[in-house]
């Protein structure tokens, strides 16, 4: 009885019974007509969801039967699990889009109707296995479409409409001929008998009658350039419409191309190129778009072709068993992301990207905002980050590197549009005000259901994958922050110090070596940060504590990772929870996106060394790195450009510096100092993996050893030029990151402790100075550092951080800083790298130029008159600095606790060269003492003070005002003015200022300009005539048969 | 080792070193006033003028870091000499060599430097930053030629320990840097012109520009410590000339013979030249001193060693 | 393949496939939403005749099984009755299109579809 009842084909009846009733009882009672649809459309759903159920529960497909005679010589339908699973998404889409659109629907029976048929096309689409069965619920979809979509018979939806019908009678049309033709030849309609017998499909003739059955789901799948009067509609048609004729309709020609795929065997490539063209082709246009339905548009036809694309390819290298998991993956992606996306935009007015700023009068809705961008950009935890993942690896076993880079591309650009119409919308302020009472919660409920959707979906797929159950800790941490995202500062501080400390005690002992030191880096090194959150009183920060606690955690789970996939995943977890920190500046927007679109770019980078590994060895695990190391360089030099950009490295930094500037200020000191570090830790997964295969490999690590050092002097000498405080630290980070590269490449034991104990140190330095700069911006309000002066007086202990922070990056010794110099050379010259050891000599003196410059033109000269009331930096500033002092302090008089451990974890991978006695480091090449270093200059420090101190006893010293200065035999009448400050080393700018044009800026810029202007000229396409339009898909179905014909 | 011991042996050091700098300050003033046709000081003027300032009865100061400034010149010059063995052989004037190799003191010079540099900015005069901008830029300049060449030095001794780097030119002068690695000191000395502040490299203390520079606020009391640096840190950097390329010294009047005349060539060269322009500075150090301190390089690497 | 010896279905065939056609042609050079929409009837007619043609045979006989008839020799039914479909179909497109020549024509006072291009790139 149940099964009868819930039997598929009650879809159909049901769906044509009320096709008749709805009129009938609209008359009567709207109201009750409205009901019998949702009762309806629920009944799909319900339908749909219990065959899913069982089905998935090992039922076998459900198979029916009609005219009680057996296929081929009747129509039978299918409903098996894939059949399940697609319907299953559609229906529940249909209910809740009737439910976003029922103010429309309710007017007209007729709307009513044309609504429950079409989902029913979309649903015998699904479900059919006969050819000209499939084409006759084609022509109800399309029908039902082209009403629908001119539901509200605007001008631009009747056209847009127009050019619907046109291309859509014509597909149809084609898939009709070509339908008669296959049983022509065949004698069958029946797609499973045609499958058993395609040898009968042959010569021209055949190939004709599939190339017109595949043109016809192709088009409307709307490939490029064959597909401009989708983008028209997409645009056109109400929301609710658009939604579902995105997801919908779409997802029923993907299927009834899946279906007749078995059929197409040769075509494949083509088809496969075709799909990519269009992913590629639309993503660049998606640039130019500054219409976001437009862009959805854009983003849905370029999702659809890289389902296609995928469907070919997997089907072409007999990888079906991966189907579900890539192409089902990017497809509930898309589906959810994108139906709760065309929904967004029915609520908000005006028709730029920057209206979306509507969005932030809830909350609510701009996160959902944000997890349907970050879906639909294949970021984790979404299901098309494990889609794109599986596809990437599954493509590189059989060494497709084409289509593997293309996807990339694609996926790549697809980030920079998704995100940065997000950019906007949280930027921009727009004149219209968001109104969503009038529809009470149905038009936005659906879109955060949606959303939890993904979230379950993601978490479904990656059960597939062999991860470590803590893989998406850093999500969920994340999400339960932000549930008390409301609650006051400190309290949220509290919460997310305690997530934080508590997962350090968890983790930090489950690591070794390395990973070990690198834990008690990274950790310890965001609480102090996160300490210093609440410095500014009185200010919500919305979106900081979740986000921060997610990037921690993930920072943990690259370093637990054991996994290509863990290390990604994480990897990414911490590239977007970063990105939206940094988004978080006030003027953030552009420099977040720069940030995020690099990142991502080295993810790929990183991505595709991984694959190539897995391709060589068929291990998911990372020490296949070495492994693979042994046939070929290519994936360390991508690894290795993957991190370094993380790290800013030269030529790939032009990120950094704005990215640094725009964020709020504390958390630069997290990504200067504990971020950063991940490039770092990357470099050293990679080498502590390959260390058998270093010693080989000297071309590449002297390119990289003089990358580093180039890196460093440039960095120095730009930060020397800036004006802008962040900029300059930002700059020095590149800098002092150059030597961790350098020493790095070094590969011998001094090499890489000096590497690590670099690391620490710019962990330590910059998370003080970074910090103590905060306070500075916090109280005089301008990052200018000639618009400051004098602050010493004001801030004594923020200028005792900035003046320990430059001694230890200067490398003066008693400080820190000074072991990492004297490891640095050493390991320069054990390794024989004389001339780089000069350059490194060089950038290491051009740091002092900046280092005085910072603490000069803030904290010393002559102070503004507008500031002689500043205070200091406020408490929750100063405890983490101090404990970094402390930290300082320590590792400076007994360097021994800091580098015997590290010499200790390198050990294993690089034989140590060092010989200790007591406190005395002997190295092959040259000794050191820290702690007598330490005591000697200390005691000599005495000497003087102790000898000024008695000197000025006997004598009156008196302390005099700021302006109390001689200058040119007068005292000047402005005193302030004689700050020396503005273009500090013009003359340095004369000698050497050609070393620091922005060209890898200019070259970036070019590189930008030039995707938009082939975005610009592929769109040249869309002229928006519907001839044009109609000619393009013949041309295309053209080009498709001379394609296969020539294949 | 006896701590009690080694100290008071680098306080004798110092002394030493501090009467010999004042002196040697006061014989080069006298030759620079001889060549330009004056009488000049009397040998004993920089004593008359160390015990003076240090006898001032009243001081003004700008704040606790413009205090500092002269206690961490001071220490500087006094570090920079405690980590480099004055007399090859001497427990006397070996100082506290073992603590630290070249590397801790090539470092350790720029320690009094920036102390002072920090003190001078807090006086708020604004010949102070400019000098010391402009010695910061020049500075980067000439490290450069300098930096090569005692990485050539290195190559050619295969160690950083000043130590091991005197000892293995004793025996002839022929052992001597100067002539196995005649590069290398090329390049040095043109570094040793930048270092000295004498003509055409004076930028920092220009003067008729930016009169006297950074210590422009400084006097009295802090004054004298900045003297007593000079002469100090003076000494220290010809001792560490002496040592890394002209053979050290075994004793006293070898090690006054040999930093005196290091010392002449930058007062000499210093007499016939007007000043440069800072960046043209900058230029000259990155030109021809960067070339040969690479050529010192390659030759070391190349052909140094057979 | 085709074998030309069947003059009646081949007539009926390349007359269709003439009717495609001039259909598309139509569809591609008007401009007038109208004759765009009869350039449709002729190609959708066009399909119709071709499908009529594939399942003729020509001196065969009628679909209906019988002891005397020789199967073989039927005309195919299928087609005929897909036509059928494919007819009604095909009517029903007509008329959404000629609903929305009505519709464009309130909307915008023209029928040209050079006026329907608001929307491009």
């Amino acid at each position: 009885m149940v099964t009868e009842l819930l039997s598929p084909l009650n879809i159909i009846i049901i769906a044509l019974g009320a096709g008749f009733l709805l009129p009938l009882i609209h008359a009567r009672s709207p109201r009750f007509a409205g009901q019998v649809m949702f009762a309806s459309l629920l009944y799909f759903v319900i339908i749909s969801a219990y065959h899913f159920y069982t089905l998935i529960g090992g039922a076998p497909a459900v198979e029916i039967i009609t005219a009680g005679i057996q296929p081929p010589f009747a129509i039978n339908l299918r409903f098996g699990l894939a059949e399940a699973f697609v319907l299953l998404a559609v229906n529940t889409a249909a209910l809740f889009g009737a439910r976003y659109m029922f103010d429309e629907l309710r007017e007209h029976a007729s709307a009513m109707i044309l609504f429950i048929v079409w989902i029913m096309g979309i649903n015998g689409m699904v479900m059919t296995r006969d050819l000209f069965n499939l084409f006759i619920f084609v022509e109800i979809t399309a029908v039902s479409s082209f009403v629908l979509v001119a539901m509200r018979a605007n001008s631009i939806a009747l056209s847009a409409g127009f050019k619907y019908v046109i291309a859509g009678t014509m597909a149809s049309g084609f898939l009709l001929l070509g339908t008669m033709l296959l049983y022509y030849q065949t004698g069958t309609l029946n797609i499973d008998d045609l499958i058993i017998h395609q040898e009968m499909i042959t010569g021209p003739f055949g190939t004709a009658a599939l190339m017109l059955v595949l043109g016809a789901i192709l088009v409307e799948l709307k490939p490029f350039p064959a597909n401009g009067w989708g983008l028209d509609v997409y645009q056109a048609a109400p929301a609710g419409i658009a939604a579902l004729l995105s997801v919908g309709v779409s997802a029923a020609y993907l299927f009834a191309l899946y279906k007749i795929l078995p059929l197409l065997t040769s075509f494949l490539p083509v088809i496969a190129a075709t799909g990519l063209l269009t992913f590629v082709a639309s993503n660049f246009i998606g640039l130019r778009q500054s219409d976001p339905r437009r862009l959805l548009g854009y983003s849905s036809v370029g999702q659809l072709g890289l389902m296609v694309t995928a469907l070919a390819l997997l089907t072409k290298f007999s990888l079906t068993e991966y189907i579900p998991l890539v192409v089902g993956g990017l497809f509930i992606s898309h589906f959810l992301a994108k139906a709760g996306l065309f929904w967004l935009a029915g609520i908000i007015k005006g028709s730029e990207l920057g209206d979306w700023s509507q969005l932030r009068s809830k909350p609510v809705l701009i996160i959902a905002f944000l997890f349907l961008i970050t879906a639909l950009a294949g970021l984790p935890p979404f299901p098309t980050f494990w889609a794109k993942w599986q596809l990437v690896m599954s493509l590189m076993e059989y060494q497709q590197h084409g289509w593997v880079f293309f996807i990339l591309l694609g996926s790549l650009l697809e980030v920079v549009y998704l995100f940065r119409w997000f950019g906007k919308a949280v930027s921009s302020q727009s004149d219209k005000a968001l109104d969503i009472s009038s529809s009470g919660n149905r038009q936005w409920l659906p879109v955060v259901l949606f959303v939890g959707l993904l979230l379950a979906c993601g978490q479904v797929m990656a059960s597939s994958f062999d991860l470590p159950v803590m893989a998406l800790l850093p999500v969920y941490a994340g999400l339960l922050l932000m549930l008390i995202d409301g609650l006051g500062e400190r309290l949220k501080q509290i919460a997310s110090l305690l997530v934080i400390i508590a997962y350090s005690v968890y983790l930090i002992p489950s690591l070794d070596g390395l990973n070990w030191i690198f834990g008690l880096m990274l950790l310890p090194g965001s609480i102090l940060i996160l300490i210093a959150s609440t410095y500014q009183q009185g200010t919500a920060r919305p979106g900081f504590y979740p986000l921060f606690v997610m990037l921690v955690l993930s920072l943990g789970t690259l370093l637990a990772a054991e996994t290509m996939l863990g290390f990604f995943l994480a990897w990414e977890l911490m590239t977007v929870s970063s990105y939206l920190l940094v988004s978080l500046g006030k003027k953030a927007t552009r420099p977040s996106l720069v940030y995020l679109v690099f990142s991502i770019a080295g993810a790929f980078l990183i991505l595709f060394a991984f694959a190539l590994i897995y391709a060589q060895t068929g291990s998911m695990q990372l020490s296949a790195i070495g492994q693979a190391g042994i046939v070929s360089n290519w994936p360390f030099i991508l690894l290795l450009s993957g991190f370094f950009i993380k790290m800013g490295g030269l030529g790939v930094h032009v990120w950094l510096p704005d990215a640094y500037a725009e964020c709020d200020d504390d958390f630069t000191a997290m990504m200067s100092s504990v971020v950063s570090k991940a490039g770092v830790f990357g470099l050293f997964v990679v080498g502590t993996q390959m260390t058998a295969q270093l010693n080989d490999m000297d071309t590449i690590l002297t390119v990289v050893g003089w990358v580093g050092l180039i890196m460093a002097l440039a960095g120095a000498i730009m930060a020397a030029m800036s004006e802008d405080i962040k900029h300059l630290l930002a700059y020095s980070s590149i800098g002092q990151l150059g030597y961790i590269v350098t020493t790095f490449a070094i590969a011998n034991h001094t090499g890489w402790v000096a590497a690590m104990y670099l690391a620490v140190n710019h962990l330590l330095y910059k998370g003080l100075i970074f910090l103590a700069i905060a306070g500075v911006l916090y109280r005089v309000k301008t990052r200018y550092m000639y618009q400051m002066g004098g602050l010493i007086k004001n801030m004594p202990i923020s200028f005792i951080s900035v003046l320990i922070g430059i001694i230890t990056i200067s490398g003066v010794p008693p400080l820190l800083g000074f072991g990492g110099k004297w490891l640095l050379y050493n390991a320069l010259l054990e390794r024989g790298w004389y001339l780089q050891a000069g350059l490194a000599f060089f950038a290491s003196a051009v740091a002092f130029l900046y280092l005085f410059k910072l603490i000069h033109t803030i904290f010393l000269g002559q102070r503004k008159s507008e500031h002689e009331h500043v205070k200091e930096a406020p408490l929750a500033l100063l405890i983490p600095q101090i404990t970094f002092m402390v930290l300082i302090m320590a590792f400076s008089m007994f360097p021994n606790i800091l580098i015997q451990p590290l010499s200790d974890a390198v050990a294993p991978f690089m034989a140590s060269t060092f010989t200790w006695e007591g406190y005395l480091l002997i190295t092959e090449n040259g000794y050191w003492n820290g702690f007598l270093v330490m005591n000697i200059v200390g005691v000599l420090f005495m000497a003087p003070a102790i000898l000024l101190w008695l000197v000025s006893k006997k004598m009156k010293v008196q302390k005099v005002k700021q302006f109390n200065i001689v200058f040119a035999a007068e005292r000047p009448f402005t005193p302030a003015t004689t700050h020396y400050a503005y273009n500090f080393y013009a003359f340095y700018d004369k000698a050497i200022g050609f070393l620091t044009r922005p060209d890898a800026t200019r070259f970036w810029n070019g590189v930008s300009e030039w995707g938009h202007t082939v975005g610009a000229s592929l769109r040249r396409f869309y002229t928006g005539n519907g001839q044009t339009y109609a000619g393009l898909i013949l041309f295309y179905i053209g080009v498709m048969y001379l394609a296969v014909r020539t294949l | 080792m006896n701590w009690a011991l080694s100290i008071f042996y680098y306080i004798v050091t110092v002394l030493v070193v501090l009467v010999y700098g004042l002196l040697l300050y006061a014989f080069i003033a006298k030759t620079m006033a001889r060549v330009q046709g004056r009488i000049g000081i009397p040998i004993y003027q920089p004593f008359l003028d160390i015990i003076q300032t240090y006898g001032r009865r009243t001081a003004v100061t700008h704040g606790y870091m413009f205090d500092l400034g002269p206690v961490f010149r001071l220490t500087g010059g006094l570090g920079t000499l405690a980590f480099i063995p004055v007399i090859y052989g001497s427990e006397i004037f070996g100082n506290f060599h073992f603590a630290g190799d070249l590397l801790l003191v090539m470092y350790f010079i720029f320690f009094g430097q920036l102390g002072m540099a920090l003190g001078a900015g807090e006086s708020g005069h604004p010949y102070a930053p400019m000098g010391i901008a402009r010695g910061l830029a020049q500075m980067t300049a000439f490290e450069v030629p300098f930096a090569l060449a005692v990485i050539a030095v290195f190559m050619q001794y295969e160690t950083a320990s000043i130590t091991e780097i005197v000892a293995a030119q004793q025996g002839s002068i022929y052992n001597w840097t100067l002539f196995t690695n005649p590069f290398a000191v090329l390049a040095a000395m043109f570094a040793f012109l930048g270092m000295s502040m004498y003509p055409p490299f004076d930028l920092v203390t220009a003067p008729n520009e930016i009169p006297i520079g950074p210590p422009t606020e400084y006097h009295s009391a802090y004054l004298s410590l900045l003297q007593t640096n000079r002469a100090i840190f003076a000494g220290a950097k010809l001792v560490l000339f002496m040592n890394l390329f002209f053979g050290g010294a075994t004793n006293l009047p070898i090690m006054v013979l040999k930093t005196w005349a290091i010392y002449m060539i930058p007062v000499l060269i210093g007499v016939a030249f007007p000043r440069f322009k800072v960046e043209n500075s900058i230029r000259f150090f990155l030109g021809v001193p960067t070339l040969v301190g690479i050529i010192a390089v390659l030759y070391m690497q190349y052909w140094g060693t057979v | 393949m085709f074998e030309f010896n069947l003059p009646l279905a081949n007539i009926v065939l390349v007359t269709g496939f003439l009717l495609i056609l001039s259909g598309l042609w139509a569809m591609f050079i008007h401009k007038n939403i109208i004759r765009m929409i009869i350039g449709f009837s002729l190609m959708d007619t066009g399909i119709h005749m071709i499908m009529v043609a594939l399942g003729y045979i020509t001196g065969g006989t009628a679909p209906i099984f019988d002891d005397a008839v020789d199967g073989m020799q039927m005309v195919d039914p299928v087609p005929s009755a897909l036509v059928l479909t494919a007819i009604v179909i095909g009517l029903g497109v007509t008329a959404v299109m000629l609903s929305y020549a009505v519709k464009i024509h309130q909307a915008k006072n023209s029928l040209s579809i050079d006026d329907c291009a608001e929307q491009k790139w």
